[in-house]
């Protein structure tokens, strides 16, 4: 493999543009999703109890373009893809066990 | 300053050059209807001749709501939003809160249109989507938002597709921001001899850089209020509230309270009126009536922002006995962040938040977004002209939108003008905008050379904006500007010399472009002879 890649580095590149689109165009997307549904299980309330709620509806483009970015700009692409899993598995986690509890609880109501 | 490495300022020329050029002419369109739409209250006041000042909120309102509610059904009277229409006349929404056929909650009643002397115009029945469209009166200004707020596709693709456009034009402006390697210097840099190309470069920096905080809060602020309703509020409300909206809306909107459903009629709303403006300075935009007819009804009345803020003003009342309970932020029931950044959002976007003074540096600098758009996208296609033939007709359709776009705006306007006293404005405001943009993309496809279909393009837009004062005020029968200033409308006066000044600009201008194309022209045999 490491000869292939001193050898024939062409064949590569197409790979890796295409590896960091995908991560700036439907990755980006996916994980901005699933920050937005994840981040009001934890940020605090504040005064009125809302931020928890309205952050992440405001800030949605925002997280979106950071992902974007990040996907576009950092010379790892293994960090990109860490990042993204690491934000996409802690935050769909969070909702699942949310999820999860709330069936729970609605099963012992019964 | 970001001082990126050589890949990656090429990698960031590639996203801003694909970011504009992909989404560009949706995002011109956006844009250019947004930046008239900044003054969409002003135009709807000018095109439909509004000579009334006063607010119908100034004036007793309450025996009207009462004589509307004993024609109302009682199912319809769970709850009131009063609004302003018109030439300060009032609109009504008896309604209640349903879940439509997919489960989505939406509001259905009746929606009672008054003039401004109480009488009812019109009577609509159904849910909110489908009573609120345009009327005859403000035909052209909800043809401008409408444009920009969803293109006419509808919802929710619609405001989808304006989403994707803001988070485009976010792209674009952080891109344009990290590609400049002496931002201070590029501010200031408008060669005058240098070649065409480099010149229109120079003018694409300075009017993109000056502007680049604008365009970042526009997308922010845009693609906020797209994503907001259509993707947002059902996620959130999908993980933190079992996928309940109207649970999430109580939780973010509501005034929360211990229920009571007794029976106690409302309270005298002349009352809250007048000591919602007594305490904000100013009529309200909005008044909601929540739980109407019930012991625990709420009463809010929402103003713009008081002077020097950014925030607008909401103020609570009890609705059983009129008296003033609290001001609250528009989202949240104390004040928050949250709820403070969220009520600001608005303001931002519109730039309603300083009277005329922030609309007009909102309209300038939306202008010059549109000015950016627009020579991003030549610059990107005159780059490569020479390397791809076959991108002539992308420069082609860049000037058929870029100048036929102003051109179907303006007629919209003069057909609006023309057949809003027959009572046809809402149809032939759209016909209008669709004939003038397919004449123009006609003349695109036969017009020998993209200058020569620039110049008919301008030509066309600038003698159409100077027939619409005429057009107003002998076709639509508005007032004369003695008479507007008199009533206290300046505005309508003022429209009327921008767009005759506006008009005789593009006109002069396409005129002196056209002489000396027809001398140059007649040089050439002159210096073949030589």
């Amino acid at each position: 493999m490491i000869m292939r890649d001193k050898t024939d580095p062409l064949p590569l590149r197409p790979r890796r543009l295409w590896a960091r689109i995908l991560l700036a165009g439907p990755m980006a997307i996916i994980v901005a999703l699933t920050l937005l549904a994840g981040m009001p299980l934890w940020l605090p309330g504040g005064a009125a109890g809302i931020d928890n709620l309205v952050f992440p509806l405001v800030f949605a483009p925002l997280i979106w373009a950071a992902l974007f970015f990040h996907a576009c700009l950092d010379r790892s692409i293994t960090r990109v893809a860490l990042v993204a899993a690491v934000l996409f598995l802690v935050h769909g986690g969070l909702v699942a066990s949310s999820f999860m509890g709330k069936a729970a609880a609605t099963e012992k109501t019964r | 300053m970001i001082h990126l490495k050589k890949d990656e300022t090429k990698a960031m020329v590639a996203v801003h050059g694909w970011s504009g050029i992909l989404l560009g002419l949706l995002l011109y369109a956006v844009v250019l209807t947004g930046t008239a739409a900044v003054f969409a209250h002003e135009i709807g006041a000018w095109s439909a001749g509004h000579v009334t000042t006063t607010s119908a909120f100034e004036k007793p309102i309450d025996a009207t709501i009462r004589r509307l509610s004993a024609m109302t059904p009682a199912r319809y009277r769970e709850a009131v939003n009063l609004f302003e229409i018109g030439d300060h006349g009032l609109g009504v929404f008896f309604h209640r809160h349903e879940l439509d056929a997919n489960g989505t909650p939406t509001e259905s009643g009746i929606y009672y249109q008054l003039d401004n002397s109480g009488r009812i115009n019109r009577t609509l029945r159904g849910t909110a989507e489908e009573v609120f469209g345009p009327r005859n009166d403000d035909a052209l200004s909800s043809f401008l938002v409408d444009t920009h707020v969803r293109l006419h596709v509808p919802n929710p693709w619609g405001l989808l597709l304006t989403g994707i456009l803001g988070l485009a034009m976010l792209v674009a402006a952080i891109s344009g921001l990290l590609i400049h390697r002496h931002l201070f210097k590029d501010i200031f840099t408008l060669r005058r001899r240098a070649s065409p190309v480099l010149i229109d470069r120079d003018k694409h920096s300075v009017a993109g850089t000056w502007s680049l905080p604008f365009a970042f809060i526009l997308a922010f602020t845009g693609s906020f209020f797209s994503f907001f309703g259509t993707i947002g509020v059902p996620v959130v409300a999908m993980a933190a509230f079992s996928g309940d909206v109207e649970a999430l809306s109580e939780a973010v909107f509501g005034n929360p309270g211990t229920p009571d459903p007794r029976p106690v009629a409302i309270g005298n709303l002349d009352r809250i009126t007048s000591d919602a403006i007594r305490r904000t300075g100013e009529a309200p935009t909005f008044i909601a009536i929540e739980k109407f007819g019930r012991a625990d009804a709420e009463i809010t009345s929402f103003h713009n922002p008081k002077a020097s803020d950014i925030e607008p003003v909401a103020l609570l009342y009890n609705g059983a006995t009129a008296t003033f309970e609290r001001a609250k932020p528009t989202v949240g029931t104390r004040t928050s962040a949250g709820g403070t950044l969220a009520g600001i959002m608005g303001p931002l976007h519109f730039g309603n938040f300083a009277g005329l003074l922030s609309k007009a540096i909102w309209f300038g600098l939306g202008f010059a977004m549109c000015y950016v758009t627009f020579t991003g996208m030549r610059l990107w296609v005159v780059r490569r002209k020479d390397e791809a033939r076959s991108l002539a007709w992308l420069e082609r359709t860049l000037t058929v939108v870029g100048f036929g776009l102003p051109f179907g705006l303006v007629a919209s306007a003069a057909a609006f003008l023309v057949t809003m006293p027959l009572g046809l404005a809402v149809y032939w405001t759209t016909a209008a905008f669709l004939i003038a943009s397919g004449a123009a993309i006609f003349t695109g496809f036969f017009a020998r050379s993209n200058d020569g279909l620039t110049q008919m393009l301008t030509g066309a837009t600038g003698a159409v904006m100077i027939a619409l004062p005429l057009l107003r005020i002998f076709a639509a029968s508005g007032p004369g500007w003695t008479d507007a200033i008199a009533v206290g409308q300046p505005i309508i006066a003022a429209l009327d010399i921008a767009f005759a000044a506006a008009g005789i600009w593009l006109v002069r201008g396409c005129w002196t472009a056209a002489r000396s194309s027809t001398r140059s022209t007649s040089n050439i045999p002159v210096a073949a002879e030589a």
